[in-house]
């Protein structure tokens, strides 16, 4: 992890010396208030969201209040819904979403967005961008597709069955990345001996991805990965693999968490997965959301800002969604038995 | 002949509450009295508040429909594929999906009343039933893309301010309010609730009565699907999944009895507002879901030891 930041902070130095045309946001400002809205609570990314966001908050000494507000998971899009609503009524500054609820957030957003809120979605964005300011990805939708097709690769020996354990069916960062592994796989002559037999939903709830792993292993005999983008489904795959002994037959992978992963990876069951650092996608999407609430950012493509610690970062057409514009953060850590005990830490 | 309005202890009890809420809310939020978001307080909850109401008749009938939410679900997937993916126009698919609702209550009414089965088992069944062929119909995907009218129906004001969904839960109220406690339906749901065998004796057809009452639900609770799916644009398989538990705790918070028999649709009018106010209060004061979920559960726990206690005090038993 330390070496993904030594890298980070490296990039961002070359990029501040490339384009001197940086805004450095002005601190001390009020944003009129700023809501987090994860997909919603209990789960370990997005209390270190969290964390990266209150970090931002405290630096920019934003002059409003930051509140980490979140439905719980049963009742996930009416609470996004009702969340986003409640914060046109109160007037705040900015809300900054991890949007689970599709396209039925945006007549939410957009009323929000009328009422003069800055909405700035980060980890999942709102799928037709209505009633989105901008969004801040994670990594490259695209290079998600790359990096899961090459761990698949490794960890497979570069042949067999393999099927994925997604989240939930609407969220857009899950759908995204399949699509970009599935587009891996088809373009690319070197994976054309992967096979992706199945995809499934565990809704992000560790009991159901568990369950939906477990019933992955008896329809398909011959399955040799289960591939899991979520942290969430991720852990529970490689724990149903470990608790049924399955673990030689069966590997794991996607992306997680490395303190919750790291048993697994050195059991074996899990022997490679990918992630960002979520702290860091909280502290440049408060960046983000303080510079648009303050006025101090357009949110036009092509504008240029300094984030902090994290360095310079520009606003970009998003390539995945039609009109839609994004601020890309990246890059993403493969870990292994190598770095991930260190990293758990 | 009664006044027209009357109140009983319970429905006191709850106007003295609400009026602490409201005073509590407004106190502490000042947006709260704001009129957009009066609206948005019942926008949030309307589809729920709508099935509250025809919830009310199925209690005090001594059954329960706990298929409502599969139900609003099926209705909204059967207008979504309809429309979104087979192209037909939306005023037939609405047609067609409040159909459904009456055809699914049809059932429930026949199995809970000709095939004298309990109607917790019946709706159990068919709020699986109903829900897999939500499932079945957009497996798992999310359809969107409905017409501009459509969806202006469910998100913007039809009178001024107020919303489709907020007319039709006032129309509505009124309507069962004349029905339950002025004219010869009510009266009967009531003797059906106490006992059906004398209900029977006294020549009244308590099948047929039933059965209007389970497909009465059906149609309401589809109809409130179609709100659900005007109000988000977008459907998906889950549409109104857990909605039928807090259907039932604000009917039973106005003071239903879950024996049947019991209660009045001003106690649910009072329970839906308490409710609703304080939830949207809660969330003004950014208060996180799971303290306000705890806090309605306490809210009904009251509700329910409340006149218990309250009845062992002064000596008496309560049915």
């Amino acid at each position: 992890m330390l070496k993904t930041l030594g890298l980070a902070a490296l990039l961002a130095s070359c990029a501040t010396l490339a384009l001197a045309q940086a805004k450095t946001l002005e601190p001390g400002q009020d944003s009129g208030g700023m809501i987090l809205l994860p997909k919603f609570l209990g789960i370990l990314v997005f209390d270190q969201a969290h964390e990266g966001a209150q970090e931002a908050h405290d630096e920019l000494q934003d002059a409003g209040e930051l509140q980490f507000l979140g439905p719980t998971p049963e009742n996930s899009v009416a609470g996004q819904i009702e969340i986003m609503t409640t914060a046109a009524t109160q007037g705040v500054g900015a809300v900054m979403i991890s949007n689970n609820a599709g396209d039925q957030i945006a007549p939410a957003a957009q009323a929000a967005q009328e009422a003069g809120v800055k909405v700035v979605s980060w980890d999942s964005p709102i799928p037709g961008a209505e009633g989105e300011s901008v969004f801040v990805a994670q990594v490259d939708f695209e290079e998600t597709g790359r990096v899961m097709a090459d761990m698949a690769y490794d960890i497979m020996g570069g042949e067999g069955q393999f099927a994925i354990l997604s989240a939930s069916p609407d969220a857009a960062n899950q759908n995204a990345w399949i699509e970009s592994l599935n587009n891996v796989l088809s373009s690319d002559e070197k994976y054309s001996k992967l096979e992706l037999v199945d995809t499934v939903y565990g809704n992000d709830q560790s009991e159901e991805s568990y369950n939906r792993a477990l019933a992955l292993v008896d329809s398909h005999p011959d399955l040799k990965l289960i591939m899991a983008p979520t942290t969430v489904g991720i852990q529970a795959a490689a724990k149903a693999m470990q608790d049924e002994g399955l673990c030689e037959q069966i590997k794991v992978s996607g992306l997680g968490l490395p303190a919750e992963m790291v048993s697994y990876t050195m059991n074996g069951c899990a022997p490679q997965f990918a992630l960002w650092d979520f702290r860091d996608l909280g502290y440049l999407t408060t960046y983000v959301a303080y510079g648009l609430a303050t006025g101090q950012l357009t949110g036009e493509v092509g504008e240029q800002f300094t984030a902090g610690r994290m360095g310079d970062y520009t606003i970009e057409a998003d390539p995945g969604r039609e009109g839609a514009k994004r601020v890309l953060m990246g890059p993403f850590t493969v870990y292994n038995s190598e770095n991930v005990e260190a990293a758990a830490k | 002949m009664r006044r027209f309005w009357t109140l009983g202890p319970w429905e006191t009890f709850l106007l003295v509450v609400l009026a602490l809420v409201y005073a509590a809310n407004a106190w502490l939020s000042p947006e709260f009295l704001t009129l957009r978001n009066q609206v948005n307080l019942f926008q949030l909850s309307i589809e729920k508040i709508i099935v509250a109401l025809v919830m009310t008749f199925v209690i005090i009938n001594a059954e329960i429909d706990l298929s409502v939410g599969s139900m609003m679900g099926l209705s909204a997937c059967a207008f979504a594929a309809m429309v979104g993916q087979a192209g037909m126009p939306a005023p037939l698919a609405c047609a067609l999906c409040l159909l459904i609702g009456l055809a699914g209550g049809f059932v429930n009414g026949v199995f809970v009343a000709r095939v004298g089965l309990p109607s917790l088992v019946v709706t159990l069944s068919t709020y699986i039933g109903y829900r897999g062929v939500a499932r079945v119909l957009l497996e798992d995907r999310s359809i969107g893309n409905f017409p501009d009218w459509f969806n202006a129906l469910g998100q913007r004001g039809l009178v001024g301010p107020l919303t489709l969904g907020l007319l039709s839960f006032i129309l509505l109220f009124m309507v069962l309010y004349v029905v339950l406690e002025r004219a010869g339906f009510g009266r009967k749901t009531y003797v059906i609730g106490v006992s059906r065998d004398v209900a029977d004796y006294a020549g009244i057809d308590t099948a047929r009565h039933k059965i209007l009452i389970f497909m009465a639900s059906g149609l309401v609770a589809a109809y409130a699907g179609l709100l659900f799916a005007a109000r988000v644009g977008a459907v998906r398989g889950d549409v109104g999944q857990g909605f039928e538990l807090d259907i039932i705790t604000m009917v039973l918070l106005g003071g239903v009895s879950i024996f049947g028999g019991s209660g009045t649709l001003t106690g649910v009018g009072l329970a839906i507002l308490i409710v609703l106010s304080l939830r949207n209060g809660m969330a003004l004061l950014n208060v996180t879901g799971h303290i306000q979920t705890g806090v309605v559960g306490l809210l009904l726990l009251a509700s329910v030891l409340v006149p218990r206690l309250g009845a062992r005090l002064s000596g008496r038993t309560v049915a």
